[in-house]
């Protein structure tokens, strides 16, 4: 390839330097400005592709019309002018879009949400227990109070225990159900 | 010794239409809303995109059709346009935008054989050459068979970055605008295109067939 050597441009460099001689080293540029067959092959291809250039240019036809441009006016170019009306629909507009964005769940504060939603989780379960201990110390509804005479006045741990009398001997009972031992 | 490149580029710079500061002061009066300023630039540009257009329709109805559909979304959008001096990078990005529409409905419909391809018979303005219009309809074909047969050994960046620089001319700053890369990534596709190009030996002979 090259200048020092006394070789001269190869078809690759060449190409380069068809397409832009300034991107090629600054040795092989110098050789290119004072080797005539250098200059010569570079010149050779780029008149054969401005010839190609030119026989297409031969080989199509004229346009067989002038072209005609539509009849609406094109839009000239607009300048805004911004009034104070402008500013105050900007300002609307944000803040309707601040306000629909504030009650959207992306900003709410899901800390805040949880700590909400334990406290009352915990205000029904403790509701709920109240009702199931109600029902455990009187298990039938205010209406059937009466007829079960659980809400009769009167009927103390007293009468009760008279009613129905605490068994005091343990070990007679016991006994007493053995069979074939009597009572002396 | 004669620099072709030189002589490329300058060919370039005068193929290009109303350079420089006429340009600029026509694509200024059209973004502020001159119908008179817009037609003017398209009377510049009208041929450059009907060509570019056909180059990869080969349909001259088509770029017909197409050109006309450039010009006028560009109408419409022109206020949108910020860099005055990128016009002719975005007319050509809008174009390629169409052309990509329109290749895309081209696939579907083909897909119901309601549109086939509908690539017309190459045609040349009769006189041009100074040759029988059937000749010249045989020499034009047998071009754009030889170059779809190359292009078609290039990747896709590769055949529209050389399709727009050595067939459309833009310049590579042109291209990086209207493709949205970077100049560098144009650069590489172009090396990798002009490297096959060297290396195809039909198109050389037929650039050499024409130049005897």
């Amino acid at each position: 390839m090259n200048t020092s050597n006394g070789l001269h441009l190869d078809d690759d460099q060449l190409a380069w330097a068809v397409v832009d001689e300034a991107e090629l080293p600054f040795p092989l540029r110098e050789h290119l400005s004072t080797c005539p067959v250098c200059r010569a092959n570079r010149e050779k291809t780029a008149e054969n592709l401005a010839r190609l250039g030119q026989m297409a240019a031969r080989f199509a036809p004229s346009p067989p019309k002038p072209v005609a441009l539509p009849v609406k006016e094109p839009r000239a170019v607009v300048k805004w002018s911004w009034g104070w009306r402008a500013y105050a629909s900007a300002a609307l507009a944000a803040a309707l879009v601040l306000a629909v964005l504030w009650r959207a769940p992306v900003f709410r504060n899901p800390s805040r949400e949880n700590g909400n939603t334990l406290a009352v989780e915990m205000q029904e379960t403790e509701q709920f227990m109240t009702e199931i201990a109600m029902l455990v110390d009187n298990a039938l509804p205010a209406v059937y109070l009466d007829i079960s005479a659980e809400s009769s006045a009167g009927l103390d741990d007293e009468f009760m225990e008279f009613v129905v009398p605490s068994v005091e001997d343990e070990s007679l009972t016991y006994n007493s159900r053995k069979r074939g031992v009597s009572l002396c | 010794m004669r620099l072709m490149s030189q002589i490329v580029e300058k060919q370039d710079q005068a193929q290009r239409p109303g350079t420089g500061p006429q340009l600029a002061s026509l694509v200024e009066e059209a973004r502020a809303g001159s119908r008179k300023a817009f037609e003017q630039l398209m009377v510049l540009f009208q041929e450059d995109i009907f060509r570019m257009v056909y180059y990869r329709t080969r349909s001259s109805m088509d770029a017909e059709d197409l050109t006309q559909e450039v010009f006028t979304q560009a109408y419409k959008n022109i206020s949108r346009l910020k860099a005055v001096d990128r016009f002719r990078s975005w007319l050509f990005q809008i174009a390629l935008n169409r052309i990509r529409d329109f290749n895309r409905k081209r696939r579907f419909r083909s897909l119901f054989g309601a549109f086939g391809d509908t690539r017309e018979t190459a045609e040349t303005p009769a006189g041009v050459s100074g040759q029988p219009k059937a000749l010249d309809n045989l020499m034009a074909e047998d071009f754009w068979k030889q170059v779809e047969l190359f292009l078609n050994k290039l990747s896709r960046m590769e055949k529209e970055v050389f399709s727009l620089r050595f067939m459309d001319h833009l310049s590579i700053k042109e291209i990086s605008q209207a493709l949205g890369k970077s100049e560098s990534t144009i650069k590489t596709h172009l090396y990798r295109s002009i490297g096959k190009f060297k290396a195809d030996h039909s198109m050389h002979q037929l650039i050499q067939e024409d130049v005897a």
